[in-house]
């Protein structure tokens, strides 16, 4: 082992060692368990020498093989039980560690920022928790007790019959070396082929995954026999990788097969010999014949031992990458003096920001007071809107003495001691696959069913609750009811009202909601929210003309700030929007919602 | 949802396994040759693993215990025995090597079959398949549980086979070498049966508990990274971690009593394999002694009761791989089994005479049934005229041209092609007399040329032709190897506005009766814009076209212009007739112009289902 793969080992073990240190006591039963079993084992074949040499010698009677049976049959219960006792222990063993490290990770999880997320897609974080823990929990539990079950067994085997006849062992064990040397070669063969075999299914997957997404371009310009005649090219390659692979595998496993009966064929014939010339006795002949057929397992063991180990490491060494991963988002580690921040305001000076794998900043230069009152952010797609939402709310990091909270830089403040003081709705309404109660009570489980009843009202949402089939006990998602998307929105929006913070941050959150609802939501809201910092992000001149003032954002920049009045006597785009929405609100009889909020609208759907 | 496989659960058993077998063999009938290669050396490897320790009996019951020989003859003896030996060895390894390849190739061909299969249903789907299931899963059917299905079939069919063959074997030499004993032995056969049916149940029961879980464990996870914002912005971490504990603690209860149950099922049979251990020793040990067997026959008896369990205890092992094969095999049938909901006619209409006259009659349609999108849309294009349809995102643009090409079926209403129903034709022959432009193309890692003409089969002076009609020539010139430039993944990446450009070249080789353009809303250098105005103005010569524009230059060029807002049409006339209207259009227009910006209201639909 170089020193480089030692430090790695040692790095990756750390993951491990401390579940191998908390169950110290378990694992050894387990292990004492298992060296029983091989014990009781290697037992039988002397006592089959006993019998077979009292047999040979005409001294048995029906009464000493009887004895022996028995003898047989006790060890037997005594090994079944113990086998019993040490798959349960040391099988039970990895399935608690895998316990312990599921957790953990999710509990990592719970701690990354967005940034993380944009650099580890879902899929990655579910193969981390499904296949590498798998590989790990494998090579932690069966893996261990084949290596060392091989370990023991071959040893005791090779002693026992090394105790009968030295010579006919080393001749028995003559074909061993040849397994050895040929199976490093083929597997190092089968490594490589094992790769390509890897890659090209993963091409495989790529190629169907790119076909699918782009399912509608493939029909719309006929290319399906195209498509499929690739497809069945790049599986005839993948074939005939994996015949290839079969070569070398199909070689494999016969050949330790030829190996154990390479080693019956010389105890057959020195073996015999020996007996013949009375070197050793027929018993010893039969015991070793058992010993040598203990022996062939192990053998065939130790290359499936090491590969689950390699995969075990490698996803060990995955798992670790994935828990070490430090989030840009952390607490201060000096908090200073605790005091809460004061009265509920922000203010940015100079905030300009880039998202980590932007080119261009999102954000640009950005100086603001927020304080009470309802304030109105409006813009066009891509003007920066949500960023801002996102960065108040401590999504992503900011500069030093950017963005202040209560009169503090929020750097120097917990990120809990913000976040706890604003309630955000998003432009996505995500919901969790539980009831429609725990979903609003999602920031105080502990509410109060009034208190839950009162936010889904003031969200206009309380009269759809009841008409599903189970009320406030209707579960929502998947395996429940499916939701509209207004209807998410306004159960968001009664999570963040029931949460009962001094700020409100609302993401262009009521787009889905047709008009009627939103003038509702509006009402409910905006009085309940005048002694409150509400921030409202909105494409709707009505909403937007019920605040307290309205920032334009264009481009990254704040294009102009000021009452609805008066931006709707000096802002171009303002006006504009204005007579857009005029216009269609004209036509609104007939109960579409208007045309801009469509963006709303379908992003609400991609979240069904 | 996006969906990564993580959380599906196991065999739902909605299908009889018997079925799911049948179908699995079926796919097994066209490779009859190498089925009945692969069932010969099954045979012959049975055949010689029994021959071993037969021989070995023979060695000592013909050789090394009778003493009455001479020493040389019984060397000489023993030296025979052991060269058959060691050719039953050869044969073994031989024949068992010969085998594994063989059912390699019939297992690999298989499931090629099946995954092209798979692949050729899956493109022949309708696009409201696409929009109800995920990708990520879809994917995983056509990747991971072939491989399961296959795994089974090389693993588990086969040796299922071996195993039998064994078996039977076993206790025909048994029966051969001493009857009584034998009978003895064969009781274990019942015992066997019963345990293993016992234990398959149960591990049943406890394998689709365990997968339940670990669906629902894995769609926690799933849900909770998809909310982590919400999560941590409204302090749920305790209660979501806690939550998560409690799934997983479950789901290691739930392993824990199959490690129970496996552990109780295993030993029993080691414990059964001892058993008859000890029978032979004392059964077996008295009729040495009343003489009616030999010693060699003993310790052939006994190592043939080893030979006995081996399947026996491997079948533990192999039933995860094959309850995940049969979740994996059912999964794969429902797909297969999915009909489209766009039907191929069975008489397809193919009128000769072609002149691209274009019928919507009083068309409603919605994604979903209770939200529609086009509200009783009727509109008629004559031969050779180029209309314009505009309006602002969610007006049902996009969605005419996912009529007109059949990707759906209108609900209420019909869509007409040179006076047929567009359902009366054959889908592909549609596909090509109505070419479509979209705002994106579909590119093949390949050549520009391979591109253009992908299986028309145009020759390269026509492809020359259409470049210089279009006014591509330029575009193409700056490319490094001109038409023979690598394009696509890996390659040289084109610009939005150089693949609606190669979009136009790959549906003027097909010389369609009808052209739709949906013009791309991504902003354009004004290069390539320039080219992109020539290329359409060429294109829309003497055709039918219908263009979803949202440029004013397109939208000029038009014959009439049809502007639509909530699935209707609301105005329909030349540039300067609605203008002079002042209503929907005049706004639509003069919004964008005040805005400066290109004719793209806020929020265009690019999502294009």
């Amino acid at each position: 082992m170089t020193s480089s793969s030692r430090q790695r080992f040692n790095q990756v073990s750390g993951l491990i060692r401390p579940g191998f240190s908390r169950y110290r006591n378990r694992l050894l039963l387990g292990f004492a368990a298992l060296i029983g079993v091989d014990f009781l084992q290697l037992i039988i074949p002397r006592l089959l020498k006993i019998a077979v040499d009292g047999l040979a010698a005409g001294r048995a009677t029906e009464r000493t093989l009887l004895v022996i049976g028995l003898f047989i049959l006790l060890t037997a219960v005594i090994a079944a039980f113990l086998r019993f006792c040490w798959r349960y222990l040391i099988v039970g063993f990895s399935r608690l560690l895998e316990r312990d490290i599921r957790n953990r990770i999710y509990a990592h999880v719970l701690t990354m920022d967005r940034p993380f997320l944009e650099k580890h897609t879902t899929g990655d974080i579910m193969a981390h928790v499904s296949n590498d823990l798998q590989a790990v929990q494998m090579a932690c539990g069966i893996g261990l007790v084949s290596a060392f079950d091989a370990l023991v067994m071959s040893t005791a085997a090779i002693c026992f019959m090394l105790y009968i006849d030295v010579e006919l062992t080393l001749l028995a064990l003559l074909p061993m070396p040849l397994l050895a040397v040929s199976t490093r070669i083929l597997t190092s063969r089968l490594h490589h082929r094992f790769n390509l075999v890897q890659e090209q299914f993963a091409q495989l997957t790529e190629f169907v995954r790119s076909a699918l997404v782009s399912i509608r371009l493939i029909k719309a310009y006929t290319m399906e026999s195209l498509q499929k005649r690739d497809f069945e090219k790049l599986g005839k390659k993948f074939v005939r990788s994996n015949i290839k692979v079969a070569y070398v595998q199909g070689l494999l496993f016969p050949l330790a097969t030829l190996v154990g009966h390479l080693g019956m064929l010389m105890v057959l014939y020195f073996g015999g010999r020996f007996a013949i010339e009375g070197k050793i006795s027929l018993g010893d002949f039969v015991a070793f014949v058992t010993y040598l057929s203990m022996l062939v397992w192990p053998m065939m063991a130790i290359g499936w031992v090491a590969s689950l180990a390699q995969r075990g490491l490698t996803s060990l060494n995955r798992i670790q990458t994935l828990l070490s991963t430090v989030p840009l988002l952390k607490d201060p580690t000096d908090t200073g003096e605790d005091a809460a921040p004061g009265e509920p305001s922000f203010r940015l000076r100079n905030l300009t920001f880039t998202y980590p794998n932007g080119t261009h900043p999102a954000l640009r230069n950005i100086s603001l007071e927020l304080r009470r009152g309802v304030h109105g952010i409006t813009g066009r797609t891509g003007s920066g809107k949500s960023t801002l939402c996102k960065l108040l709310v401590r999504m992503y990091p900011v500069d030093d003495g950017t963005l202040y909270f209560g009169g503090r830089d929020v750097n120097s403040l917990p990120l809990r001691t913000v976040r706890d003081r604003i309630g955000y709705v998003g432009q996505e309404a995500v919901l969790f696959s539980a009831t429609v109660r725990e979903n609003i009570a999602f920031a105080r489980p502990e509410a109060e069913f009034e208190e839950i009843v009162a936010a889904a009202r003031a969200a206009v949402i309380h009269d759809d609750i009841i008409s599903f089939p189970h009320g406030y006990e209707t579960v929502v998602g998947e395996r429940g009811v499916t939701l509209s998307g207004g209807q998410r929105q306004r159960v968001a929006l009664a999570r963040a009202l029931l949460s009962d913070r001094p700020v409100l941050i609302i993401d262009d959150a009521l787009s889905a909601l047709d008009v009627e609802t939103e003038d509702e939501v509006l009402r409910s809201f905006t009085g309940a929210g005048r002694d409150r910092l509400v921030l409202l992000v909105s494409q709707r001149i009505k909403l937007l003309s019920g605040t307290d003032g309205v920032i334009i954002l264009e481009k990254g920049e704040i294009a102009d700030r000021g009452l609805h009045k008066d931006l709707l006597s000096r802002n171009d785009f303002y006006q504009i929007m204005y007579a857009k929405q005029s216009r269609e609100n004209a036509g609104k009889e007939e109960g579409a919602a208007p045309a801009m909020t469509a963006v709303g609208r379908r992003s609400g759907e991609e979240d069904a | 949802m996006r969906d990564f496989g993580y959380v599906e659960e196991g065999w739902s058993g909605s299908r009889r396994e018997h079925h799911i077998w049948r179908r699995i063999i079926g796919y097994s009938s066209g490779h009859i040759l190498k089925f009945v290669l692969a069932v010969l050396l099954s045979l012959l490897v049975t055949a010689a693993t029994l021959a071993l320790p037969r021989l070995m009996q023979t060695g000592i019951d013909n050789y090394i215990t009778v003493q009455e020989m001479a020493m040389e003859q019984r060397f000489e003896g023993l030296g025979v025995v052991a060269l058959l030996y060691a050719a039953m060895v050869a044969t073994v390894f031989l024949a068992g090597f010969l085998q594994v390849v063989v059912l390699e190739r019939l297992g690999q061909s298989i499931m090629q079959t099946i995954r092209c299969d798979l692949f050729s249903h899956l493109l022949r789907l309708d696009l409201s398949f696409f929009n109800r299931h995920a990708v990520g899963r879809l994917v995983t059917r056509l990747t991971n549980d072939v491989q399961n299905m296959y795994e089974m079939f090389t693993s588990v069919m086969v040796t299922l086979f071996n195993d039998f063959l064994k078996l039977f074997g076993i206790l025909l030499i048994l029966f051969l070498m001493n009857f009584r004993l034998a009978l003895l032995m064969s009781l274990f056969v019942p015992a066997a049966i019963v345990i293993t049916v016992i234990f398959s149940r149960l591990a049943r029961e406890q394998f689709r508990a365990i997968r339940r879980q670990l669906a629902r464990l894995n769609g926690f996870l799933q849900e909770s990274i998809s909310g982590l914002t919400v999560i941590q912005l409204f302090e749920g971490q305790q209660a979501s971690y806690r939550k998560y504990e409690r799934l997983s603690e479950e789901y290691l209860n739930r392993t824990l009593a199959q490690i129970k149950l496996f552990g109780t099922f295993m030993p029993l049979t080691e414990l059964m394999s001892s058993v008859a251990v000890a029978l032979i020793i004392w059964y077996g040990g008295g009729e040495i002694i009343r003489r009616e067997l030999t010693l060699g026959e003993l310790v052939a008896f006994l190592s043939y009761m080893r030979l006995f369990f081996q399947p026996i205890r491997e079948l533990s092992q192999k039933y995860s791989i094959v309850q995940s094969a049969l979740a994996s095999a059912e999964r794969i049938f429902d797909l297969l089994d999915t009909r489209e909901e766009i039907r191929q006619p069975a008489l397809p209409a193919a009128p000769s005479e072609s002149r691209g006259a274009i019928v919507f009659d009083r068309v409603g349609f919605g994604y979903d049934r209770e939200d529609p999108v086009i509200r009783s849309v009727s509109l008629t294009i004559r031969p050779g005229e180029t209309v314009a349809v505009v309006g602002s995102t969610g007006a049902g643009k996009s969605t005419l041209i996912n009529l007109l090409l059949r990707f759906y079926d209108p609900q209420q209403g019909r869509i007409l092609l040179d006076n047929i129903d567009l359902r009366e034709y054959d889908l592909q022959d549609l596909r090509t007399r109505v070419g479509v432009i979209m705002q994106d193309v579909f590119i093949l890692p390949d050549t520009l040329f391979a591109n253009i003409v992908l299986d028309t089969g145009t020759d390269r002076s026509r492809v020359v032709e259409i470049i210089e009609n279009t006014g591509m020539v330029d575009f193409v010139a700056g490319l490094p190897g001109g038409l023979d430039t690598l394009i696509g993944e890996g390659n040289l990446e084109l610009s939005a506005g150089e693949k609606q450009l190669l979009a136009f070249a790959r549906v003027l080789c097909r010389d369609p009766v009808v052209l739709v353009l949906d013009e791309a809303t991504a902003s354009v250098d004004t290069a390539t814009e320039n080219i992109l105005e020539l290329a359409i103005a060429a294109s829309f010569e003497n055709r039918t076209s219908l263009v979803i524009a949202h440029r004013l230059s397109t939208i000029r060029r038009a014959d009439r212009i049809v502007a639509m807002d909530r699935g209707r049409i609301r105005e329909q006339g030349t540039h300067d007739e609605l203008m002079a209207r002042r209503g929907l259009y005049s706004t639509l227009v003069g919004l964008d112009l005040q805005a400066g910006e290109t004719a793209v209201p806020e929020g265009i639909d690019r999502r294009g289902r």
